[in-house]
């Protein structure tokens, strides 16, 4: 359950890394067109129709994938420990970023935000997912040093 | 065998000459026997454009050769042989191997880098070879030229770009939304750039065309060329919140989409991207309706500056494409002296 856990915890940080991706490129293709410049890239990237939708995909995969994978985090808790609730910062953290995710993908599939916000909001959301994941561990000891 | 071409381009000779002188596809079978019996030809081929007409000829000798060319052109075209020579070009190895590779390559077209060339000399080729025009020289040349031309499109910036103000409109719209087939295109007002315009989004393939006019019979007309529906003026809001592409080309001294239009037009639409081409001058669009986001708003002055844009970065590209042509040109002369030098028995 354990390695379940760290895969899928693994794979979602991975789907936010597509995220950033194709948002950082979204960015710097929609800087080119409200600028009418056709820089180097212009004729390389993707449309930003495609890089919308691979955000998007993306947002929702890894939503589900952090989903899935604290699911099993909390239950191997209540098995091992006997209780819910494990007081570490990178559990708290990553309740932080459920939420943002949670947030931006809700956003994102009534439509409330499309395009540009989205791209930049994943930008922002992949520096938390490397927050959780690598400065956690500074904060205070963790029971995730693994991760 | 020496590799010759007699021709006219669109530098060389007006279109009244060029036209007299292009071959139809159906022409060919009987051009090349006549290459053969009356100008001894030993290998040919024949490119047939709009822009050019250039007869490709393997002759055993060079005397002579390009008179004979001409006299055949001048019979074909009913054009007198004076006045022929003044606009024909004539160039031998390694010129005329070069020039297979340039033109192939776009390098010598109207609009530099133009991809269709490649694909006329391609067929060029192909009609030679299915009328048993050609030979092992011969297919290995246009073989050559056809992947030197995409040696130099894929290495170079030569063909990067839009080069008309409609192009460049289109190019702008797929680097917003992708696939075009899914989009509605609106075109409000009949002005001719807008027109064209509409008229090559539609051979893009784009789902739906609207036009919207003043005048209604002027809108139906258009509608009717381009299997468009058409609208008067007061369904413009309607139609802001459908449409994907507007482009706009009016002689409306103001702004026919203001600020708040597109701002409530884009509440309507959920965000969802709009590209907004602005033909008109006066400008028909506010401009400050760009700083939305997924609003992109593309004036007159803005599509003429990326098409500059264009022909700047296919003009930096000149130098490294005649690079790669002088390299391919020179393997296909050293596969020539090869094949020409005599076996010596082991």
């Amino acid at each position: 359950m354990v390695f379940l856990h760290m895969v899928c915890s693994l794979l979602s940080y991975g789907a936010f890394l597509v995220a950033f991706v194709a948002g950082v490129l979204f960015l710097v293709q929609d800087r080119q067109l409200k600028h009418k410049r056709m820089g180097l890239l212009f004729h390389r990237l993707p449309s930003l129709g495609a890089l919308d939708r691979i955000n998007f995909l993306a947002i929702g995969a890894g939503f589900a994938l952090l989903s899935f994978g604290m699911a099993l985090g909390l239950i191997g808790v209540r098995v091992w420990l006997g209780r819910w609730w494990m007081d570490d910062a990178k559990t708290y953290l990553a309740v932080i970023l459920w939420f943002a995710y949670l947030g931006l993908w809700v956003m994102r599939l009534r439509a409330t935000m499309r395009g540009r916000p989205v791209a930049f909001l994943s930008v922002l959301g992949f520096c938390l997912v490397l927050f959780t994941f690598i400065g956690a561990s500074w904060l205070r000891p963790s029971a995730h040093p693994y991760l | 065998m020496h590799i010759v071409v007699v021709g006219v381009n669109h530098r060389s000779a007006p279109v009244e000459v060029r036209e007299r002188l292009a071959f139809r596809q159906e022409d060919l079978p009987r051009a090349f026997s006549a290459l053969r019996e009356q100008a001894g030809l030993e290998e040919a081929a024949i490119l047939s454009t709009c822009n050019r007409v250039e007869i490709y000829a393997g002759v055993p000798e060079l005397d002579g050769a390009k008179d004979r060319l001409q006299r055949f052109l001048s019979e074909y075209s009913g054009l007198g042989a004076d006045h022929l020579g003044q606009q024909l070009y004539h160039l031998t190895e390694p010129g005329s191997i070069r020039h297979l590779f340039s033109v192939a390559s776009g390098l010598d077209s109207m609009v530099l880098g133009e991809a269709e060339i490649l694909s006329q000399v391609k067929h060029a080729y192909e009609w030679a070879k299915g009328s048993g025009a050609t030979g092992k020289v011969f297919n290995v040349l246009f073989q050559r030229a056809l992947n030197t031309a995409k040696a130099v499109r894929t290495q170079t910036g030569i063909s990067r770009g839009a080069t008309s103000i409609g192009s460049v409109a289109i190019e702008l719209a797929g680097k917003i939304f992708g696939d075009l087939s899914k989009a509605t295109v609106l075109l409000v007002g009949a002005g001719k750039v807008g027109e064209l315009t509409l008229g090559r989004l539609k051979d893009r393939g784009v789902r739906e065309a609207r036009i919207i006019n003043r005048s209604i019979e002027r809108a139906a007309r258009l509608a009717a060329d381009y299997q468009a529906s058409a609208m008067g003026f007061d369904a413009l809001p309607r139609q802001l919140v459908d449409a994907d592409i507007v482009i706009t080309s009016t002689s409306a001294p103001g702004y026919i989409m203001t600020r708040s239009d597109i701002a409530e037009a884009m509440r309507m639409r959920h965000q969802r991207p709009l590209c907004l081409v602005d033909l008109g001058v006066p400008r028909n669009i506010e401009p400050s309706a760009g700083g939305f986001d997924n609003v992109y708003v593309f004036n007159i002055d803005d599509l003429q500056g990326l098409v500059e844009h264009s022909h700047q970065e296919r003009a930096q590209a000149i130098t490294a494409s005649q690079a790669i042509i002088d390299r391919k040109v020179e393997l296909f002369l050293s596969w020539r002296r090869e094949e020409a030098a005599p076996c010596v028995p082991s």
